[in-house]
């Protein structure tokens, strides 16, 4: 999923401060997991800015509502009425969302309430670890299912590197080697053997250096 | 003669800790507005709620939950602890003073510290004044 964190609510004071009526759009999918842009948030950020412009003498109406996903049209819809109500949105979705609700709606200004931060996967209760970049040449097949390209902080195809330290890397010893778990996984698997395998450097191309990508299902475009 | 305005607090308070608003009686006397939200487990709390009791008008906000590691639903006490932590940052952040936003282990019967818990807050109240966002 893609993983946010909302932003501070003196940036978000910042953003919001010209208008007066004001939508605060969540999103219930990834967002909403990651405790950034879900309902509750919408209702807790909500109400936080109410009491902030109060307490400032400044009065600012507020809508909330929550869409289930801010990145496709057919939920998007859900919010017309709202949006056609207020003289901006502050959208708790991801980059994606913020932007497909700036599409539809050309007229209103849409600002992001979130900062997105990673693909990754949720660890544990309250800890999302960053798992995928997104590279567009997966080859986890090779690696055991353990990301060298998103979890190595050197991006090495050909691991380890010497600052791998009892299963820890040298540039923060808070994070686990990638390329220790690599080999952990492949031996237990039984296919250490891919490590003898030359993996040539990275062709980024099909990573976003090759700008905005975008994919077309011919089989679905009608 | 302008007519004092009394300090309203809200206390949210789990029922497995405290369900005896008799030992409440000791504040008799105690010139304040008490409004009062029972919960079968402390946990209950979402931070909008407590954001809302300011809201609505409370000058400041309690919470009474069970002593950590007696919660009957195990770690509920905990996430309340956590989500007031989290909600006494914001109120920082707003401007409102985390202080108002407070989190106690109370007994029934114990009126002698539930006494001094409301004394407390209602010194606290007295330090920084009203809600301002009332």
């Amino acid at each position: 999923m893609i993983v946010g964190k909302q932003k501070s609510i003196a940036e978000i004071r910042e953003i919001v401060s010209p208008y007066k009526k004001l939508l605060v759009l969540g999103c219930g999918t990834c967002v909403k997991t990651c405790f950034a842009g879900g309902e509750d948030e919408v209702a807790t950020l909500s109400s936080a800015l109410r009491l902030l412009f109060k307490k400032d003498g400044r009065s600012i109406y507020i809508e909330e509502l929550t869409v289930e996903r801010q990145c496709e049209d057919e939920f998007i819809r859900e919010a017309a009425v709202a949006i056609s109500k207020n003289t901006a949105v502050l959208s708790l979705a991801c980059g994606a969302g913020v932007q497909a609700i700036a599409r539809r709606f050309a007229n209103v200004p849409v600002l992001p309430g979130v900062n997105t931060t990673f693909i990754g996967v949720l660890e544990k209760q309250g800890l999302f670890t960053e798992e995928c970049l997104g590279c567009g040449d997966c080859q986890l097949a090779v690696f055991g299912g353990v990301c060298p390209v998103s979890r190595c902080a050197k991006k090495l195809q050909n691991g380890p590197c010497g600052g791998s330290r009892i299963g820890k890397c040298e540039i923060n010893p808070e994070t686990d080697c990638a390329w220790q778990q690599i080999i952990t996984r492949l031996t237990a698997l039984g296919q250490l053997d891919n490590l003898r395998k030359y993996n040539p450097p990275k062709d980024w191309r099909t990573s976003h250096a090759g700008g905005p990508r975008k994919l077309v299902r011919e089989d679905h475009v009608i | 003669m302008i007519k004092k305005i009394q300090p309203q607090i809200t206390l949210f308070y789990c029922i497995n800790a405290f369900n005896d608003r008799a030992s409440l009686s000791v504040l008799s006397g105690v010139a304040f507005e008490l409004k009062t939200v029972k919960m079968a487990c402390s946990s209950m709390v979402k931070d909008v709620f407590l954001l809302r009791a300011f809201e609505a008008g409370a000058d400041a906000v309690a919470v009474f939950v069970c002593p950590e590691g007696q919660c009957r639903y195990v770690e509920g006490n905990i996430r309340a602890k956590k989500r007031v932590n989290f909600i006494k940052k914001l109120l920082d952040e707003i401007g409102l003073e985390g202080r108002r936003l407070s989190l106690h282990n109370a007994e029934s019967g114990d009126t002698e510290n539930i006494g001094k818990i409301f004394r407390q807050i209602l010194s606290d109240i007295n330090d920084m004044g009203p809600n301002p966002a009332k």
